[in-house]
Order: C-alpha cells, then structure tokens, then sequence
C-alpha cells in the first residue's frame, strides 16, 4: 500500500509525531518529492528536525496545508 | 486513586458459549472493563457495544449496570448470532433489551450502526490497539529497525481479529502511529454521529496511559481512568511493534517521550522497556510478563 504525500500529525505530541514520519518514510515507493507533514502550529520544527537527522532532508514540515503548496 | 479490585463469582446462572473463535470471556482483560463499566453510570442509559464478542458485557450492563437498552456488533458476523444465544442464556429476563446490529459491522460504518449510535449515549468498546504482524508497512517499519518477528507471532489463532488490527488502513488517523489508528477512526465516528455520547474504552496500556488520554483530547474527549488492573502479558501477543517503536527513538531527545511499559511483576511494581521485555522472552518464551489494562471514559467537551 503506497503512503499519501501528505500527512496529518496535528495534534501529536512530538514523540508520536516522529514515529509517523519514519513509518510514512519506510512507506513510500516515490521518494522523489518531499514528504509533506502537517503539523501543530506549537510544534518545535528545528527539534523535530535533528531527530530526523538525514532523513530530514527528505520531510517538509508546516502548520498550514497551503505552505506545501507553495513548496511543491 | 482507584480501588483495588477484587474478584467476583459469576453472577450468572449458566456460562456462556464460548467457541476459539471469540475472546475468552474470563480473560482479566474482561473483568477489568466490566469493572469499569460498573463504574459508567449507564443505569437508564443505551449503549452500543463495539465488538460484542461473546455478549457477556451487554449481559453484563443489562443485567447490572441497569443499562435501559443495548445495541451491538462485531466485525465476525458469527459473534453478534452468538451474543444473542448467551445473552438469552445468561440473563433471560433483558434479552429482549439487546438489539443486535447483523452482519460483519467494521467499527460501526453500516446504515444500521450508524442510526441506532445516532440514538446511544455511551458507547463502549475493547477493540484491538497491535498492528497485524503480517502488515505490509508494519513490517517494512520493524524491519528498518533491525527487529525481527518473534517466532509464531505470524500465527493466526482463531480469535485472531479480535487481537490485532489491518495497521495501514488506519494510517490516515495520527495515532496509528503508536497502535491507536482503530481507536481513533471509532472516536471520530462516535464525534461525527453522536456527538454528546460519552466513550468508554478499554486498553492496554503498553504505551502507557499518558499517549491514550493525548489521543482521547485530541479527538475532543475529556479522558478518565476508572478502572485499572496488571495483567499477564497474553504468552502469544507479538510486542514487536512496541519494541519498533522504542528503537526508532532510540539516540533522539523524545525516546525517554515513549517508554512502553510492561511489568516483570502481577503487581506493577518492575516496570520494563518493551526491549527488555523482548529479551526476557527472547531467553524463555514462557517468561511471565505482564502490563497494564484500564478503562478510560471520555466525555466530550
């Protein structure tokens, strides 16, 4: 089963927000775009990134679903 | 603080049947919803039951709770047939009380669920909360984290369903992510066609209490913890999706965040990592581990 481009991790508290990124990344067959994660307008976005550490580069992370727009 | 429970004669006249196919009804799991359920305040109220498996709680809510009418169903359309013979053999005189939803009723996406949860004011459920060890994504995911399925946990016993869940097609609900993605698609049923109806939900609690009621606020629930027990870890319950969990956030700043919580001990009081379960059970297969159950009611705020 092929993960949407876009997931929804609002309302996730930081740990859980970071386990749904890794699954979403394992998931995908087209890694060729950016993964776009919608998160909490308080989610710490620097934080969450170091964690991710390389996979980092692969996630656009926003609070606003229109941001990816823009990106895309 | 909750009170210790303690255990109570069947106060039914006969036992129910009780074929490999449905969840055993004397599993603790069972006594500690029921002990919560207790607690719920359905006297007078109508309940719809998730997942009525044998029917011993809606015997159970008719019979002592004072529940004024019950509505069920099951994803295993033989469970719902089978809730109605034990219901009319363990508590004759409410049978007539249980109205039963046929058919095979994932969550309660049916015309006929979703009109008669339209009517409920409690909604109850046990529903699984562990990815099907077979899942596609499931395993890609273990398999990143360099863990291996324990040996037989691909085995599909009889009452399989009513222990794991298809992980990725809960995967648009955000808690999916820590085994909650079934548990969440049911609350934001329950918010979307009966919205003042209060949940009450049991778990268990091997990602720990906090991230459930953190699911439970998300969804718009007030949550409460009224009924708790520790109880044996099911020897053949695959954990391997908790001990994914734990490596993934392994050398990042929010792995102390997520530390499931499994107990060496019946009475909570040597918490265990899911990895050191794993390699408890890794060296002895049989080694008696053991977690957590509660029940948790959300009110909607």
């Amino acid at each position: 089963m092929q993960v949407s481009n876009t997931i929804d991790c609002n309302g996730l508290s930081p740990a859980p927000t970071l386990l749904r990124i890794m699954q979403a990344l394992v998931g995908r067959e087209d890694s060729t775009s950016p993964l776009n994660v919608l998160v909490g307008a308080d989610c710490n976005c620097e934080s969450l990134a170091v964690s991710l550490g390389p996979l980092a580069q692969d996630v656009q992370l926003a609070s606003d679903a229109k941001q990816f727009a823009a990106v895309n | 603080m909750l009170e210790e429970s303690s255990e109570t004669s069947s106060p039914y006249a006969s036992d129910p049947e009780t074929p490999d196919f449905a969840f055993d009804p004397d599993d603790p799991w069972t006594q500690t919803f029921q002990e919560g359920l207790a607690r719920a305040d359905l006297k007078g109220k109508t309940v719809y039951e998730v997942g009525v498996g044998t029917g011993i709680n809606v015997a159970f809510i008719l019979q002592s709770c004072g529940a004024r009418r019950v509505y069920g169903s099951d994803l295993d359309p033989r469970l719902v047939v089978l809730a109605e013979r034990n219901i009319k053999i363990l508590s004759p005189e409410h049978a007539k009380h249980f109205e039963p939803v046929h058919g095979s009723v994932s969550l309660v996406d049916t015309n006929e669920a979703r009109e008669k949860i339209a009517m409920t004011d409690v909604v109850i459920a046990c529903i699984p909360q562990v990815g099907e060890p077979s899942d596609e994504r499931l395993t890609a995911f273990r398999e990143a984290q360099s863990i291996e399925l324990a040996e037989g946990a691909g085995d599909e016993a009889e009452d399989h369903i009513a222990h794991y869940y298809p992980w990725s097609l809960f995967d648009q609900y955000p808690y999916n992510s820590v085994g909650l993605g079934l548990n969440e698609a049911l609350m934001r049923r329950i918010r979307e066609h009966a919205p003042k109806a209060e949940l009450v939900m049991n778990f268990g609690c091997r990602i720990g209490t906090e991230i459930i009621c953190e699911c439970f606020e998300a969804n718009g629930y007030k949550p409460e913890k009224i009924a708790s027990k520790i109880v044996l870890q099911h020897s053949g319950t695959d954990i391997s999706f908790f001990v994914s969990l734990e490596k993934a956030l392994n050398g990042t700043e929010y792995e102390k965040q997520l530390v499931c919580k499994f107990y060496g001990d019946p009475e909570g009081k040597q918490p265990l990592s899911a990895t050191k379960a794993q390699e408890m059970i890794n060296d002895d297969p049989n080694v008696p581990l053991y977690h957590e159950v509660a029940v948790i009611r959300g009110t909607p705020v």
